[in-house]
């Protein structure tokens, strides 16, 4: 948990955060389906990545998004919210 | 018949409760405790318990609560612990002058210092000496038993005092056990209908509890107390040997000798600690060691003579500790059997173990390395160290995934998937940036994204956010920084409409320069979906639930944007996460505001939650959106008192359309539906009449 993140510091019994020790959660494990985009409907408006509350969605080749399923927990707002109905979420082969 | 049933400690305390009849249960949430006043919020939902359930806007207006119900007379619950029961502690210290027996359970958890979820007893440790009996629970039979045996001992006029009963959070309070469940009508001739001998109530009587006393007396009156506590010592013992009478069931009073007889050393536990101290008691007796333990089932009043009857018995004493006196070098309950024993000619050793702190477990193996070590002071004569630390290491964390961009907050999260307040707080530190102090009160927020945020993150005590927030903003000040760092809270509803309002407003008078926002989910999320004062007309929660005799929760919420408005501080708004461009432009002006010292900013952001909403995550924005096509949460912005509805549907959607989307409203009947559309049109139309004043008159 977020909470119990912590470093150690040059003072004695003094935990200290650390923002250069920060990076990203990966939290792909709790995916069960998974975004995928169809690239022939996507527009490039990038809405998808706006609303992604885990910011799994960047800018990928061409001005499209591309999903970075290291942060993705599939909950399907891309899916959901994507104007050109280009993201579906899908069953995983892993 | 009594009945059997597998229950979590914190519903056999609900059940203890409800047999109890008792009749005003004020309320506050925090984990772990929150489970009993759910259980007794359905418990009264569904017709099983009558009593009058307030959900305070705290714990300190909470035993508040508790304390004036008793004063007239009635039999009063509260739970809380940690933070909570610290919060309360002024009134925890009231209440045994005004002679109130109330009962309040505390599912212990760490007192923060650093902060932690799991039990040790640095919670109830400030609390220990203010007159309250404190009893410690070991299994969930035995939270259920007490919570009869505690009214009936505190009700008692010779004691008159109320109590504590510890369960240890998540050792006890959330696992199963098998649990009995006396009859109603054994319970109710064992335990009779409290009669204060003096109720605040003019109607039946002249005489009611003072309030305070001349200097000269207090001394008379804190070794009266004293006697007191030596009278609650018998009435303990004698209450749990009727109990036993009766229900078949006994605890041994004040303590419990266990595998004592011929003991050279004895362990000496309290809590949930004690079923694994038994378990390594039982091994070294079978490898025939002579070692006892002794259960300590009250820390107040402490049994000081049953511990000295027990110490001319046995060479040592290992003393197991869930707390520690800072500054002492020891534990709590060793500096109290040491005490107690000092008096004597010939002493035992006493060695202190401090274990199990932040809700570490304590292993058999452990209790078996401690008894040990006893034996080995009992033969050997004192140890090298009389006080040592039973240290584990912790699971290493996976490493955060290593990204080229630093960012303000980096990508994932502990939040539940479809995270409406993950949105917010991405778009709010795009918009700030990386010099951004965030000042976060207790919330889903904190655990959520305290990890990923590469901004300093300050966890603030939940009523005093506001003020540190202060703090912080009058420290850059000073220094010549406030033009330099943006100072912002990341508030849920509690620590805004409820607890955190305090402050808030007092920061909100002040006109202090910086931002306050508030991500609104609308209950009290990260405690399990309780009802907040900003959630909506009859929605079910899990304090306010849907049920044969509730129908959800029956107020409107608190219109925190004309209580900012009411401070005339320069801007207000609302905002949406379903309106990216408008919540970004609204924290933008917030942010030019404060920087340029003209005051607070405050935005109240609507955060659909589809764990607490009952929705599937992926329609968290789509709810969103609802809510501003309904009318339901309008976006307004009041900047320096001109109000502006910010986004005007031409027509607003039917509310039901928002309404069925989310499981908080299936309960909903067609003239509740037809009550909340009108309220939405009555609120909607409200502020479309406040746009046309032009400026808020009182600005």
């Amino acid at each position: 948990m977020g909470l119990f993140v912590y470093s150690e510091s040059m003072i004695k019994g003094f935990a200290i955060a650390d923002r250069t020790k920060r990076g990203g959660q990966y939290v792909g494990a709790w995916r069960v389906l998974a975004p995928s985009i169809d690239y022939e409907k996507c527009t490039g408006c990038m809405l998808c990545a706006m609303y992604c509350p885990e910011a799994a969605i960047v800018a990928g080749g061409e001005r499209k998004p591309r999903v970075d399923l290291r942060f993705c927990k599939g909950c399907g707002v891309c899916a959901n919210e994507c104007p050109a109905k280009a993201v579906a979420m899908v069953k995983e082969e892993r | 018949m009594s009945e059997f049933d597998v229950m979590p400690g914190n519903k056999a305390v609900a059940h203890g409760v409800r047999l109890s009849r008792a009749e005003v249960i004020p309320i506050f949430p925090i984990t772990p405790q929150t489970t009993i006043v759910e259980y007794l919020a359905e418990f009264i939902a569904n017709g099983q318990l009558k009593a009058e359930y307030i959900q305070a806007e705290g714990e300190h207006t909470c035993l508040g609560i508790a304390v004036g119900a008793s004063l007239a007379g009635a039999r009063a619950f509260t739970a809380t612990c940690s933070q909570g029961l610290a919060y309360m502690h002024e009134v925890v210290a009231q209440a045994p002058a005004y002679r109130t027996p109330l009962l309040m359970a505390v599912a212990n958890r760490t007192l923060g210092w650093y902060w932690a979820l799991g039990p040790d007893y640095s919670d109830m440790m400030p609390e220990l000496n203010l007159g309250w009996l404190v009893s410690l629970a070991e299994s969930n039979q035995e939270c259920l038993d007490m919570v009869i045996q505690l009214y009936r001992i505190s009700e008692d006029w010779r004691v008159l005092l109320p109590s504590m009963l510890s369960l240890d959070g998540f050792y006890l309070s959330y696992s199963y056990e098998r649990v009995n469940i006396p009859e109603q009508e054994a319970v109710d001739s064992f335990l009779p209908p409290y009669k204060a001998p003096y109720p605040v109530d003019p109607t039946i009587s002249d005489k009611w509890p003072a309030s305070g006393l001349p200097p000269a007396l207090h001394t008379t009156y804190r070794r009266l107390f004293e006697e007191v506590m030596e009278d609650a010592k018998r009435v303990i013992n004698s209450v749990d040997e009727e109990f036993g009478e009766v229900f078949g069931r006994r605890y041994g009073g004040l303590i419990e000798e266990y595998r004592c007889e011929g003991a050279d050393a004895v362990l000496v536990t309290m809590g949930s600690m004690t079923t694994a101290a038994r378990r390594a008691v039982d091994r070294l007796r079978g490898m025939g060691e002579k070692i006892g333990l002794v259960k300590l089932r009250f820390l107040r009043p402490f049994p000081s003579s049953e511990l000295r009857r027990i110490a001319e018995g046995v060479k040592a004493i290992g003393v197991v500790d869930r707390m520690v006196l800072h500054g002492t070098g020891g534990g709590g309950a060793f500096s109290d059997v040491r005490s107690a024993l000092y008096s004597m000619d010939e002493r035992p050793h006493v060695i202190n173990f401090i274990a199990g702190m932040g809700g570490d477990d304590i292993s058999i193996e452990d209790f078996v390395s401690m008894g040990r070590k006893t034996l080995k002071a009992a033969y050997e004569g004192r140890p090298e160290r009389e006080v040592e630390f039973i240290e584990h290491r912790p699971e290493a964390a996976p490493p955060p995934v290593q990204l080229e961009e630093v960012m303000p907050i980096y990508p994932g999260s502990d939040g539940c998937a479809g995270c409406g307040s993950s949105i917010i707080i991405r778009h709010l530190l795009k918009v700030l940036g990386p010099n951004t102090v965030v000042v976060n009160p207790p919330s889903c927020s904190g655990v959520n994204f305290g990890g990923v945020v590469a901004v300093p993150w300050v966890l603030a005590n939940y009523a005093a956010a506001a003020g540190y927030e202060t703090g912080l903003y009058r420290a850059y000040r000073i220094k010549g920084k406030a033009d330099k760092i943006y100072l912002t809270s990341f508030s849920g509803d509690g620590g805004t409409v409820d607890i955190g309002l305090q402050a808030i407003s007092g920061a909100a008078e002040r006109n202090e320069s910086f931002i306050w926002l508030c991500y609104d989910n609308e209950a009290y999320m990260n405690t399990g979906i309780q009802r907040s004062s900003s959630t909506p007309l009859f929605a079910s929660t899990t304090s306010s639930p849907a049920g044969r005799v509730w129908a959800g929760k029956p107020e409107k919420p608190k219109n925190m944007i004309l209580i900012m408005a009411a401070h005339r501080i320069p801007y207000i708004a609302t905002a949406s996460i379903a309106y990216l461009a408008d919540l970004e432009r609204k924290i933008r002006r917030a942010a030019e505001v404060t920087r340029a010292g003209r005051g607070m900013a405050y935005i109240h952001v609507q955060q659909p939650c589809a764990t607490g909403w009952y929705f599937p995550p992926e329609k968290t924005v789509e709810v969103a959106r609802l809510a501003v096509q309904t009318g339901v949460w309008p976006l307004l912005e009041i900047e320096d008192g001109v109000l502006k509805v910010n986004i005007k549907p031409r027509e607003l959607k039917p509310v039901e359309e928002y309404l069925k989307l989310q499981g908080r409203f299936r309960h909903l009947s067609k003239e509740q539906i037809a009550t909340i559309q009108a309220e939405v049109k009555k609120d909607y139309e409200s502020w479309l009449a406040l746009e046309k004043m032009g400026k808020l008159p009182w600005y």
